[in-house]
């Protein structure tokens, strides 16, 4: 079954737990920068935006890869690298839309979220709320329930017919 | 490892700087953060050394856990000798920068001397860049850092920074960092500002290697569900600090019109429930899970749709009930003004609410206030005059001053109703009724201050075996312990196992909320060393933990006492003995502090900590903790 | 936002709050604006912390110094 890692910007308080915690379960060390997960901030406006891979399921990175290093799982829907054939020419961090597919400069390989074998740990440690996995199925309903509930409040305001 | 980073030493003047690596022993001594803060601070300045002058050293320090997994390992701690007080300069800030100064490849700056024109620094990847900051000088604290930000192309820059008030040596100028992180206290801000430092900037991506990296996330899952758990945590993450203004104001301990009541009536506006209202999130520090951070746009007035954050609970003291004021916009507002131009908001406060008595008193007059009104709950006057203080204009220049160097320029009788210890203002809760809380801000090694030492959990009425479990851990304590907060037995015990406690936490670069500060479960001595050895590698036991703060901490007050620091002044102004608190609930009305009981306290307190009777520390307990020798 | 994450406020006292004056712990009906203590008398402003957890706000600033005289008052005799 599919899931996904499912980012709620709103919720985010900026705390970097995720960046911190995933460059520990990944790479043994705390280095943000070595991280899957990122935390973009415009700090002046009091915006945070979690992002990390959202597993596509056409992966542009994956369709750049000139030597298939690349694999979707069929059934987990989880893009990984394959560092026996990989080459290191980056050419998937540059067609990654979202910038997602990461370059470590100091074990020098590409990097991206792979989900911590179906038990994300990012997700583990943000208490905040504001990552979750989910199945792919439900992603949206959370947002949808939220806005829903605008309407709702709206509607019960009218008269019954 | 954590352990490999380094201290730098900067020197201004010549543009000279050298790295030291820290020894094991070191650490042992004094683990990091505070403890050596003070330590350098002590080996990097000569006795009577001039707080504004080259030979005072600025230092910056991470603590020996930060930035690794330790719920809350946000914080950075700044020390030089204050010019406020003339003694221990010393504060606590939290934000990102301390991970990222780590991530550079440092632990400590000692930056001595000053620039001939301004300059910050940029610490990347073992390497210290002293740049100049000439286009920068003059903005406030937020502009500099988006103007490093974009100067240096990276957006992952963090930078602790001063503002106009620090440029202009306002006495309490203090160091910022993100949208309103301050090391608040003591004034650093002007001594960075007189030796033309206007910013350290870092960004690093060494690994910051752990010890046992899977059993610190394990470990640290672990602490921060204890921490989350406490009702408290809950609390702060939906009214972030404002909720203890709420408490301590419908008690009757909130300081009020500087301090001729204890109870701002009919303040639902300022209310923290209030403020909730415009809260629309919160916002964490690094790794830290309480996020107490409010995030606000100011919704009305002239600075109406500006975007800050806060307020914290000393805001509401500050430009609320201190100065009479009961309105959301001005705190909120004023909240902003500190945070833009870099300015101490506690002392900003209290300096304002003295003036305003001194005004209701005819001891300042519309002459030397420039025509400005100065009466209790002109919420106009108290914006301006934050201008006023940040720009040094008008009365701004006398009230931007030390507290105690102002009342000299004043003159008259305005010492009298200054509210004060150690020459720094008290924040704005009112101690009358609750001795410990009023000893603690008595024998602050840095000045009035309720973080070195207050016991909050004093207030909350908690059983006394209870208690006694928190406050014999580590150290078994067999003397009396009371529920009551009006009580003056077992306090003195109390304040100085809470300074042990802040002491350790500043030591490792965790924040206070992540221990017995508000919440009386909360992780501390028995937790700290597995989290040390998890991180570190490095093993302690609680007792020696225990002995690190103690060190710490008399370390301060060695520091103090080559100041010229004596027993005098371990003691609060004469209206927390002659002056009852009118208001607030019977329990607290009528109530001051007792002198003759407050004496026996100090007594106790220097007992208890192995201090003679003046409140010097005996030969014997200097060499115990290996001070006899620094 | 915060109702997410976190473990909830232990069972025992889920719907009380503690009276700041006599320190005993009442509890008010769901979704009161202000409640006396039973034990002291004493009248307090509650906000709802969440639909089931009530929290002092602050005195009823209207009957709060009536109330705080009288008790003062007694506790002189
Ligand atoms: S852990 Fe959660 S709240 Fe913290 S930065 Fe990451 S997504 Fe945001
Ligand atoms: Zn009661």
């Amino acid at each position: 079954m599919e899931k996904v890692l499912v980012i709620d910007p709103e919720i985010c308080t900026g705390c970097r737990i995720c960046e911190q915690v995933c460059s520990v379960v990944n790479e043994n060390v705390v280095n943000p920068y070595r991280a899957r997960i990122k935390v973009m901030r415009w700090e002046t406006q009091g915006v945070v935006v979690p992002m990390a891979c959202q597993q596509c399921d056409t992966p542009m990175c994956r369709e750049v890869c000139p030597v298939n290093a690349l694999e979707k799982n069929p059934d987990t829907g989880v893009v990984t690298v394959n560092y026996d054939r990989c080459i290191g020419c980056r050419m998937c961090v540059a067609a990654c839309p979202f910038g997602l597919m990461m370059y470590d400069f100091v074990d020098k390989k590409v990097i991206k979220c792979e989900q911590c074998q179906g038990d994300p740990q990012c997700v583990r440690f943000c208490d905040a709320g504001a990552l979750r996995f989910e199945d792919k199925q439900k992603n949206g309903s959370a947002a949808r329930k939220k806005q829903g509930k605008k309407l709702k409040a709206a509607l019960s305001g009218r008269d019954q017919p | 490892m954590a352990l490999s980073r380094k201290i730098a030493y900067i020197n201004l003047t010549t543009g000279e700087i050298r790295t030291e690596t820290i020894s094991k022993e070191l650490r042992k001594q004094y683990i990091g953060g505070r403890g050596l803060d003070i330590y350098l601070l002590y080996r990097n300045t000569e006795k009577g050394v001039d707080p504004l002058g080259p030979g005072n050293a600025a230092i910056v320090s991470a603590g020996l856990l930060t930035g690794t997994l330790a719920s809350a390992s946000a914080r950075t701690h700044v020390a030089a000798k204050s010019p406020l007080t003339g003694y221990v300069g010393s504060a606590n800030i939290g934000g990102f920068f301390g991970p990222e100064m780590r991530l550079a490849g440092f632990d400590h700056l000692v930056i001595t001397g000053k620039a001939e024109k301004p300059v910050y620094l940029y610490l990347t990847n073992d390497s210290i860049e002293i740049r100049p900051a000439e286009h920068l000088w003059g903005t406030d604290t937020r502009t500099v850092q988006q103007m490093i930000v974009d100067e240096l192309g990276d957006d992952d820059v963090k930078t602790l920074c001063i503002g106009r008030a620090g440029e202009n040596l306002v006495k309490y100028a203090c160091i910022r960092t993100s949208i309103k992180n301050s090391a608040g206290r003591t004034g650093i801000g002007a001594v960075w500002g007189s030796k033309n430092l206007k910013a350290v900037a870092a960004k690093g991506t060494l690994d910051i290697k752990l010890h046992d990296p899977l059993m610190a996330l394990e470990y640290n899952r672990k602490i921060i569900d204890q921490v989350t758990s406490a009702k408290v945590s809950k609390t702060m993450q939906k009214l972030g600090t404002p909720f203890i203004w709420g408490v301590t104001n419908s008690t009757g301990l909130v300081r009020t019109r500087n301090f001729q009541s204890n109870q701002l009536s009919d303040a639902d506006d300022i209310e923290p429930e209030s403020i909730e209202e415009d809260i629309v999130g919160t916002a964490g520090c690094f790794g830290c899970q309480v996020h107490c951070r409010g995030k606000y746009v100011i919704r009305e007035g002239k600075y109406k749709g500006i975007y800050d954050e806060g307020p914290e609970y000393t805001s509401l003291g500050a430009f609320g009930a201190e100065v009479g004021c009961r309105s959301k916009t001005t705190v909120l507002t004023g909240n902003h003004l500190v945070n833009y131009y870099g300015l101490d908001n506690l002392e900003t406060g209290s300096m304002m609410a003295w003036a305003m008595e001194l005004f209701e008193k005819g001891i300042l007059t519309r002459e030397d206030t420039g025509g400005m009104d100065l009466t209790w709950g002109n919420d106009e006057a108290v914006i301006e005059l934050i201008h006023k203080i940040a720009n040094r204009e008008g009365i701004g220049d006398i009230l931007a001053d030390a507290p105690l160097e102002a009342a000299r320029r004043i003159g008259k009788d305005s010492l009298r109703y200054l509210v004060h210890v150690k020459g720094m203002s008290n924040l704005h809760s009112d101690e009358r009724p609750t001795p410990a809380l009023a000893l603690n801000v008595a024998v602050s090694s840095r000045g009035s201050d309720h973080l070195r030492g207050r016991p909050a959990i004093d207030l909350y009425h908690l059983p006394e075996p209870f208690l006694r479990k928190v406050y014999s851990n580590p150290i078994p304590y067999d003397g009396p312990l009371t529920s009551d907060y009006r009580d003056y037995e077992g306090k003195p015990w109390q304040v100085l196992w809470q300074e042990h406690c802040y002491e350790a936490v500043d030591c490792l670069g965790i924040c206070k909320y992540h221990t017995v500060f508000l919440g009386p479960n909360m992780p501390c001595f028995q937790e700290w060393p597995e989290l040390i050895r998890v991180n570190t590698g490095l093993s302690f036991t609680p007792e020696e933990i225990w002995e690190v703060a103690e060190r710490g901490y008399t370390l301060e007050r060695l520091f103090n006492i080559r100041e010229g620091l004596t027993r005098s002044e371990d003691t609060l102004s004469d209206r927390y003995f002659d002056e009852p608190v009118p208001e607030g609930l019977p329990v607290v009305r009528g109530r001051c502090i007792d002198r003759e009981k407050f004496r026996l306290m100090l007594d106790e307190y220097y007992r208890l900590r192995g201090w003679d009777e003046n409140g010097v520390p005996t030969p014997e307990k200097l060499k115990e903790l290996g001070l006899d020798t620094i | 936002m915060s109702e997410s994450g976190s473990n909830g406020v232990k069972d025992r006292t889920t719907g009380q709050f503690r009276c700041l004056y006599c320190f005993t712990r009442v509890k008010p009906p769901r979704g009161a604006e202000t409640f006396t203590c039973e034990n002291c008398g004493y009248a307090w402003r509650i906000w709802w912390f969440s639909p089931t957890e009530p929290r002092i706000r602050g005195p009823v600033w209207d009957q709060h110094e009536k109330l705080s005289r009288e008790k003062m008052k007694k506790q002189g005799d």
